[in-house]
């Protein structure tokens, strides 16, 4: 790597002759190392699903969970340092509260987006500071509409119908892309985020993982929760099915 | 004098994405004596190996009482425990005054958590030293966390820090599954055996360097120490016995 | 003190020696609140009025405000006061919504938040002027507390606020009191309905149209607004009594 041992790379504060911001670089790649967090978003609803990798059986399943409710209608899925990221859902929780007691009305996703997206650039300023080495997704509803945005480390972030970040980000995206996004139903997207979850994941590399499933949609009435149970039982066989070629049977704990 | 340009504070990510202050705070849990952690349906315990800086001097406090429903074992620089022993105790006051009922362990760990990852963000300041073991009841029932300098906080079935703790662990990876319905008497048995694998060749667990703390559905959180633990000691010698006589 | 704290202090009204004048009266008014134990758990009557003075400016609404899955807070004084209290609770349930862990708070807890507000505010000499029943169940036991704008608690089988405390309190003490154990749920309806109906003959601020809730192991359930049967026929026999 051409920046390590320029001194252009120490601080978030300095840039580098061609223009480039090292530590933002480098606080992605603590994103690229952590599990596969991906989005879709359908007509009336948007699904995160989460590979929350487990590094021992002594893990309780269920714990430590990676996706967060934000408000009723609004939740993040993650990918990254886990610290920084319940930071920033410290953050976006006092936004989305201070809202509703301002205009007693839930705050629209987009400007929740806004708002976070300028406190992860703010600590891309200082020396002091190290950026987020987080990557959030943001779902939510405004009415009866679903909004999807990815956060990216230096705090620009995207509207999407579909995204990817962690580990399997560009297999992931590849999968994504293959789906009739304005055809596909919420339920459906369910299953399919459960099937890209699982043909992403790598046994190899690591053995347990836990997929974490949350929706807002209309058929959960414009609640971020989790994917109900039977759902998602339907989801992981579906998934199991789907990779029976290339997938051992072990992937649930 | 460092081992590379990215290792001085906190605020620097390495190019691999690494927060090497961190990384090195994990270092100083690994420098303290073992504390071992599970739990059953209706239990959890903790087990610790206490030790003396000299042969006049006394024995150092590994497990630490936060409220009548929770308390934690220590590994690392004893100082930041004590710092955030205090926090814990804080919080779970406060948050009685509140509520009018107990602080949900899972919910103080959070708290926990969100305070230690600014030490982690800020140049000047440096990561908390300590690592932590938790046991504490909800509603749910008993509950093992641990806590670590990265401000991660998961949460066990059993585990271990400090020391060559991970000999503890490998014992614990073996026998967890049967731990979920033992009495507390054999719980704490499992513990001890997991702690004595953290010992060099040459020392034994004793009355003067073993710590014990449980809590229960029907027990608030108790502290064994000194000649109370001889009982589990002699428990903990005829049960190895036992086991070489299969 | 923060700054907004201090800006809030600036534009407090200041009287002549220099002392600050907080609220010194509620404005827009609700009357008494009526609540009770009975066998399955708790049963809760407040009308739907709310007054301006002795005008009675708005007659529709509601006075049994539903917290989390098994609380009710009843309240009556000022509305203003009633609403803030309302929006400050749903923050604590939204927290509580957001830690996802299955341990939410209960009727005790609520309860408690809710004491150490009025008391708080009382002791900056800046009261929510209210009288509040909470009602609930927690842990399968039923609850039934009482705060007010002093930070005064009390629990007890039987709650009244306002009118209701000089009026509905003997019917209640006699009726529900000592059967609050076996007082089946028609019965403790019936009693509710004869409590609002007294208070509706002697106080000037009520109205017959009125609400009732219950907190069982079912969960919460408020009634539809509905209007209580009256008979003034007596009050042609009393001088100074209406005619």
């Amino acid at each position: 790597m051409t920046s390590i041992g320029t001194g252009y790379d120490l601080a978030v504060s300095t840039y580098s002759p061609d223009g480039r911001l090292f530590q933002v670089e480098y606080a992605e790649k603590a994103v690229d190392n952590s599990g596969t967090a991906i989005a879709i978003r359908t007509k009336d609803g948007v699904i995160i699903a989460v590979e929350k990798i487990v590094s021992t059986v002594l893990e309780i399943p269920g714990s430590s969970r990676r996706i967060f409710p934000i408000d009723h209608h609004i939740g993040f899925g993650s990918s990254g340092w886990v610290p920084d990221i319940k930071r920033l859902i410290g953050i976006a929780r006092d936004e989305a509260w201070e809202h509703r007691k301002s205009y007693q009305m839930p705050i629209p996703p987009k400007m929740l987006a806004d708002r976070v997206a300028l406190y992860i650039q703010a600590y891309t300023l200082y020396s002091s500071l190290r950026p987020f080495g987080a990557s959030p997704m943001m779902a939510g509803m405004h009415g009866d509409e679903p909004y999807l945005y990815l956060f990216e480390t230096s705090g620009a972030y995207y509207g999407y119908w579909g995204c990817a970040t962690g580990k399997a980000k560009q297999l992931a995206k590849t999968e994504i892309e293959k789906l009739d996004l304005s055809n596909l139903s919420t339920r459906d997207a369910v299953k399919e985020a459960a099937r890209i979850i699982h043909t992403v994941h790598d046994d190899s590399k690591d053995r347990l993982f836990e997929l974490e499933m949350s929706w807002v949609c209309k058929e959960s009435e414009g609640k971020f929760t989790r994917v109900p149970q039977d759902l998602y039982n339907e989801a992981v066989e579906y998934a199991k099915h789907s990779n029976n070629d290339d997938m051992d049977d072990d992937e649930e704990l | 004098m460092f081992r590379n340009q990215y290792d001085n504070d906190a605020s620097t990510w390495s190019p691999q994405g690494r927060i090497f202050q961190i990384e090195y705070a994990t270092e100083a849990v690994k420098q303290g004596s073992a504390v071992v952690g599970l739990r059953s349906k209706t239990h959890a315990v903790l087990v610790a190996i206490k030790r003396s800086p000299n042969e006049l001097a006394s024995y150092q406090k590994k497990i630490i009482k936060i409220d009548k429903h929770m308390g934690i074992g220590i590994a690392g620089l004893t100082s930041d425990a004590r710092v955030l022993s205090n926090f814990l105790r804080t919080q779970a006051m406060n948050y009685r005054m509140t509520y009018d009922r107990q602080l949900p362990i899972g919910r103080a760990m959070e708290s926990l958590s969100t305070k230690a990852q600014e030490n982690t963000q800020n140049y000047g300041g440096r990561p908390y030293g300590v690592g932590l073991l938790a046991i504490g009841k909800d509603s749910k029932g008993p509950h093992l966390f641990e806590f670590n300098p990265s401000a991660i906080t998961p949460e066990y079935y059993a585990y271990s820090i400090g020391s060559r703790s991970q000999t503890a662990r490998t014992y614990l990876e073996k026998s967890y599954e049967e731990f979920q319905d033992l009495p507390l008497n054999e719980l704490i048995i499992h513990g001890l055996k997991a702690l004595r694998d953290t010992l060099p060749q040459d020392k034994q667990l004793d009355v003067l360097n073993t710590s014990i703390a449980y809590i229960g559905d029907d027990s608030d959180f108790t502290l064994i120490d000194g000649e109370k633990t001889q009982t589990y000691l002699e428990l903990l010698d005829s049960s190895m016995d036992a086991m070489e006589v299969e | 003190m923060n700054s907004t704290e201090i800006l809030n202090l600036k534009n407090q009204d200041v009287t002549e020696n220099g002392t600050y004048k907080h609220t010194l009266q509620p404005i827009v008014t609700g009357t008494s609140v009526l609540g009770l134990k009975y066998k399955d758990g708790i049963m809760l009557a407040a009308d739907c009025i709310a007054s301006y003075g002795s005008l009675a400016r708005f007659r529709n609404v509601q006075r049994l405000h539903p917290v989390g899955k098994a609380t009710i807070l009843a309240g009556s004084g000022d509305m203003s006061d009633f609403q803030h209290v309302q929006n400050l609770l749903e923050g604590v349930m939204l927290q509580e919504h957001c830690f996802d862990d299955e341990q939410e708070i209960g009727t005790k807890s609520i309860y408690k938040i809710l004491s150490n507000v009025m008391y708080s505010r009382r002791t900056k000499v800046d009261p929510l002027w209210n009288k509040f029943i909470v009602a609930g169940i927690e842990n399968g036991e039923s609850f039934l507390g009482y705060v007010d704008l002093y930070g005064t608690t009390y629990q007890s089988p039987v709650i009244a606020t306002g009118f209701g405390s000089h009026i509905a309190i003997p019917i209640l003490r006699k009726y529900a009191e000592p059967r609050a154990s076996d007082l089946t749920e028609a019965e403790a309806s019936e009693i509710l309905d004869n409590c609002m109906r007294v208070l509706y003959y002697r106080d000037a601020r009520s109205f017959n149209k009125i609400q009732k809730a219950k907190v069982t192991s079912a969960g919460i359930e408020i009634t539809e607004p509905y209007s209580l049967s009256t008979n003034w026929d007596f009050a042609e026999s009393i001088r100074g009594y209406g005619a």
